[in-house]
């Protein structure tokens, strides 16, 4: 096993200062996602001014939403090539403690509507 | 070591990084990740005092209502445009920090100097943006506990029938009232605390750019410190995301 570090004995792991060796995936990725988001960042705006208000069109926002948090998050921040362990401890609690308090602060809303 | 089996139980039994990164890279998507909580605690409860609102005396009003200008353009309905145009800037200054970080793997210093400092420009571009918005809500009544865009039903018979994209548009006597205080105050609020992200992620953008000049990570052999800066750059853009989704879009 190499050792990136330079203070660190050859083969030694310290915590505090470990640093991995940076792999570059090159610029070309980075682009085409940069272009991604620009181009779901217009769709979103056609759709404004063509589709009529209403729970489908919010469906479709949410959802064009998340397309782009999965991009910025997997690529731009680099999650995607993470190890597993670390791309799922960030990832799932995050997903499933946000889904849930997001459905039940809702329900309540919609309760507190009808009161 | 290419057997996955006998990797799996050594990964946690000392020796290496089992998430193979470095304690500080770890410690800033931990931090992300009780950011992305504090974030969603806001917006989730802007939805839920929404959803309280319906059906309401004085409804919710429609984004489109309220943030419909655009520098230069004073009077004329332009919904989503400023705003658009403020996502732009941002995906466009997440773009340049991602390259930065690329130009860092492979040591390049005046290329990581370069992007930096657009990455920089971008976020003060956006600031400003967000500065300009913030006053033309203020110029016309919204305050953290004042909101008189309680759009009437007369007034938005009024913006159905005048307010075309482009078109001129003012409000007439009897279109607008006293309405949700909420939305005045959650508005300041939340892109407040959004605002205020990118305004601490320009200063340590800074900071980190007179050190990439002044050769720091050069003599210390690797640019880390512009990865973790990015990873906080690219999270405010994807609370931006959301935000731009839940305050304009719906």
């Amino acid at each position: 096993m190499s050792n990136e570090h330079h203070h660190a004995a050859e083969g030694e792991y310290i915590p505090e200062t470990y640093i991995p060796h940076p792999e570059t995936h090159g610029t070309k990725t980075l682009w085409k996602v940069f272009f991604i988001l620009l181009f779901i960042t217009i769709i979103d705006f056609a759709i404004y001014f063509i589709a009529p208000a209403g729970l489908g069109r919010n469906i479709v926002f949410v959802a064009l939403g998340l397309v782009k948090a999965v991009l910025i998050v997997g690529i731009f921040m680099h999650l995607n090539y993470e190890a597993k362990f670390l791309r799922w401890m960030i990832a799932l609690p995050a997903a499933v403690f946000i889904s849930y308090l997001a459905w039940l602060l809702l329900l309540e809303g919609s309760f507190v509507s009808t009161y | 070591m290419s057997n996955s089996a006998t990797i799996s139980p050594k990964l946690w039994a000392g020796g290496r990084s089992p998430f193979n990164v470095s304690y500080g890279k770890l410690m800033m998507w931990v931090f992300l990740l009780s950011d992305a909580f504090t974030f969603s605690s806001l917006l989730v409860g802007y939805g839920a005092i929404r959803f309280s609102y319906s059906g309401s005396s004085t409804p919710w009003p429609d984004p489109s209502a309220i943030f419909n200008h655009f520098p230069g353009f004073h009077g004329f309905y332009l919904p989503l445009l400023f705003v658009s145009l403020m996502t732009f800037i941002l995906i466009g200054s997440s773009v340049t920090m991602v390259l930065a970080v690329e130009a860092g793997h492979r040591k390049s210093k005046a290329e990581v100097s370069k992007y930096m400092i657009l990455t920089i420009i971008g976020g003060a571009a956006f600031l400003g943006c967000q500065a300009w918005e913030w006053s033309q809500f203020i110029h016309e009544g919204g305050r953290l506990d004042t909101n008189n865009f309680g759009i009437t039903a007369q007034g938005y018979t009024h913006l159905h029938e005048a307010g075309k994209f482009g078109n001129h548009f003012e409000w007439m006597a009897g279109d607008r009232q006293p309405g949700p205080v909420p939305f005045a105050s959650l508005f300041f609020i939340v892109t407040g605390f959004h605002g205020f992200h990118v305004l601490s992620g320009v200063i340590i953008n800074i900071i980190i750019w007179l050190n990439v000049i002044r050769g720091t990570y050069e003599r210390r052999g690797h640019y880390e410190m512009v990865e973790k800066v990015g990873l906080y750059w690219h999270f405010v853009d994807l609370v931006w995301v959301f935000v731009f989704t839940f305050y304009y879009l719906i």
